[in-house]
């Protein structure tokens, strides 16, 4: 290796290694945040290595204790906001998973049909769908807000999955759209011709070239749906409604902000996401592959 | 099986890519459909194979009308040029799928795919990808996905077009071993002609959704129906020069570039028009000495080195330009004067208005 293409090499490491940093460090810190004892959290200078390990933030968040606002500092009678923790929790993952399940769902069967059939406005719509999704959120959710008053869904799940639909499924649509282009019609074509019918042509065929796709759609559905904050805030008025992350600004007040609660919720957010993320990355790659036809 | 149409016209929009044809592909026979891109060959073989639908007329195999059928029940095999395998699925999945939709057990299937894949020696294959194959293992893959399930008629849509120069030479000739083992009619598209005239038992060269010719490949080549087959079909493409038909000594004649050419005996001049178009190929030209009697004078144009061949083109009028292929050995000066004389028996005319050969006798 020249001199040149050392330097290169090490300041290319550098910079990885500071993106790195960035992006590591509140996480990090966040975790041992949470593993401190409260006392210790605002202790100066901070300390980055807990001095002391417990695991008393994650027990009161899962057992609804809370020291402070147990003793009813927050107000008179009312149980404690961690006491609805494992609400939120599943009011997230339900909320989540049927807004990945319908969106992945439909924009996969919209794309194919807007790429296999013809029909006035097939060219249109794509394009369209993607327009649909540079508007920001904040935009769509008091009319949404209406909508949903109207048709008595606020402070339901239905309201939170439909809502997150409404944000997700044209830019999937559009993302599977383009995959479905790239999908040569030949392949299916020589399914045909092998005797399969249409239905399973889809099933055995097209889906699983299409898996990839389908697998980019879901985790941005994922991520959308369980890091949103504006449309929970909005919808959602009672406390065992909640999604996660209105939920977890519950535990500061005016007076209190409880940081080992907060980055024990953080903490306990994040694993899920990362743990499926790190699951289905390796499909996202795997199968690109060209190979079908010439390449 | 053979395939017979009738009156099938397809129709994109306003555009007609197939106007009423009536053909019929002999059993076991190989056919190919030869023309330039959009003559209308690739959508016959789809509708042929119930890819595309008609927009009128019938298709029969054997006997029976399949219009109405889907393309799985026509029990037919096609092979695409992009080969179309099925990425998710390894060499023998590809080349099983068919028996597995069909409904074959397992282990029939392993049979059938293996006595294939050894066929075709593609057997140290079976459990890759279709990406971790050449472009010449690939198109076996597709040969063998087709002909795993015996089908009775074999569609093949330019099956060589994305192969090298030489593995497609050689694929041609496997191909064509593979007909004559299978014995199964077999309907070839294809815009390349040598591919056509190797492997074909029979050719229809089609143009602008018409069928100019349906013959053999002999025929086609020496007897061509039209001016477009005669310029379509042969390597370099044939010369054409307008000629006037007249008399001389109580004989006809051809007055072409300041010359009288007898016509020759074979054609049957009656009711043939003034002027007439004379087509002749280039093997058929020769370079002759000036004063010899036949001889048409003119200058050299152009000459061009093809590796045995040479090809002298030597400018008989103005604009008017005849190609001669002759001997490497033989060397022609740039501008120099020459003389270029047709063999009389190989000629063609042509009526120009309607474009046809003129009838033999």
């Amino acid at each position: 290796m020249t001199p040149k293409a050392l330097l290169g090499r090490v300041a290319l490491y550098a910079l990885l290694a500071a993106v790195t940093f960035l992006v590591c460090f509140p996480l990090v810190w966040a975790f041992f945040t949470s593993m401190k004892p409260k006392d210790e959290i605002f202790l100066w200078p901070p300390t980055l290595w807990p001095s002391t390990w417990t695991l008393e933030n994650y027990r009161a968040l899962l057992q609804g204790k809370d020291a402070y606002f147990q003793a009813g500092a927050a107000g008179g009678g009312q149980p404690p906001p961690s006491a609805f923790f494992l609400d939120w929790f599943l009011n997230s993952v339900i909320v989540t998973l049927g807004t990945t399940v319908i969106s992945t769902l439909v924009s996969t069967l919209a794309a194919y049909s807007l790429t296999r059939f013809r029909f006035p406005g097939q060219r249109a719509v794509p394009y369209l769908a993607l327009v649909g999704y540079m508007v920001p959120s904040i935009i769509f959710v008091f009319p949404m807000f209406l909508v949903m008053a109207d048709l008595r869904l606020t402070d339901t799940l239905l309201s939170l999955i439909l809502g997150y639909v409404c944000i997700t499924l044209p830019f999937c649509m559009w993302l599977m759209w383009a995959f479905f282009r790239g999908v040569p019609i030949e392949i299916e074509e020589a399914a045909l011709v092998d005797g399969a019918s249409r239905l399973r042509v889809f099933w055995e065929i097209v889906l699983p070239t299409a898996w990839p796709g389908i697998v980019a759609a879901a985790i941005f559905t994922l991520i959308v749906s369980w890091n949103d904050y504006l449309f929970g805030r909005v919808f959602m008025n009672s406390m065992e409604n909640l999604p996660l992350t209105v939920g977890v600004m519950h535990f500061f007040d005016g007076t209190h902000v409880d940081w080992g609660l907060m980055m024990a919720s953080s903490v306990i957010m994040t694993v899920p996401m990362a743990i499926l993320f790190m699951a289905l990355q390796r499909h996202l790659v795997a199968g690109f592959g060209a190979g079908a036809v010439k390449g | 099986m053979d395939v017979r149409i009738e009156g099938l016209s397809k129709s994109f929009g306003s555009n007609q890519v197939l106007k009423s044809l009536d053909m019929t592909f002999p059993e076991r026979r190989f056919v190919t459909l030869l023309g330039p891109s959009g003559c209308g060959k690739t959508t016959l073989l789809r509708m042929i194979a119930g890819l595309e639908r008609a927009t009128a007329g019938a298709i029969y195999f054997g006997g029976n009308r399949v219009d109405h059928l889907s393309p799985g029940d026509r029990n037919i095999a096609m092979v695409f040029q992009s080969y179309a395998l099925y990425p998710t699925m390894d060499v023998a999945q590809n080349i099983g799928y068919g028996l597995k939709v069909r409904g074959i057990p397992k282990a029939d299937r392993a049979e059938k795919v293996g006595v294939v894949a050894r066929v075709l020696e593609i057997g140290q294959l079976l459990a890759r990808k279709p990406r971790a194959l050449s472009g010449g293992q690939r198109q076996r893959v597709a040969l063998g996905r087709a002909m795993v399930r015996k089908p009775d008629i074999f569609l093949m849509d330019e099956p060589l077009s994305n192969l090298d120069a030489k593995l497609r030479a050689t694929m041609r000739g496997e191909l064509k071993r593979f007909h004559l083992d299978l014995e199964t009619t077999s309907i070839y598209v294809t815009h390349d002609q040598l591919e056509a005239m190797t492997m074909s038992d029979l050719v229809a060269v089609m143009d602008q959704g018409v069928v100019q010719q349906f013959a053999t490949p002999e025929e086609v080549y020496d007897r061509p129906a039209n001016l477009f087959v005669a310029g379509f079909i042969g390597s370099p493409p044939m010369n054409f020069a307008e000629a006037e038909l007249g008399e001389a000594a109580g004989r006809p004649v051809l007055r072409i570039a300041g010359r009288a050419l007898p016509v020759p005996p074979q054609f049957d001049l009656s009711g043939a028009p003034s002027r007439l178009t004379l087509g002749i190929r280039p093997q058929d030209v020769r370079l002759a000495a000036p004063e010899a009697p036949d001889a048409i004078p003119g200058t050299v144009w152009m000459t061009e080195l093809i590796g045995s061949e040479r090809l002298i083109e030597v400018e008989i009028a103005p604009r008017l330009r005849i190609t001669a292929e002759v001997r490497s050995e033989i060397r022609a000066e740039l501008n120099a004067p020459a003389a270029v004389a047709f063999d009389m028996a190989k000629l063609h005319l042509f009526d120009p208005g309607t474009g046809r050969a003129l009838p033999r006798r």
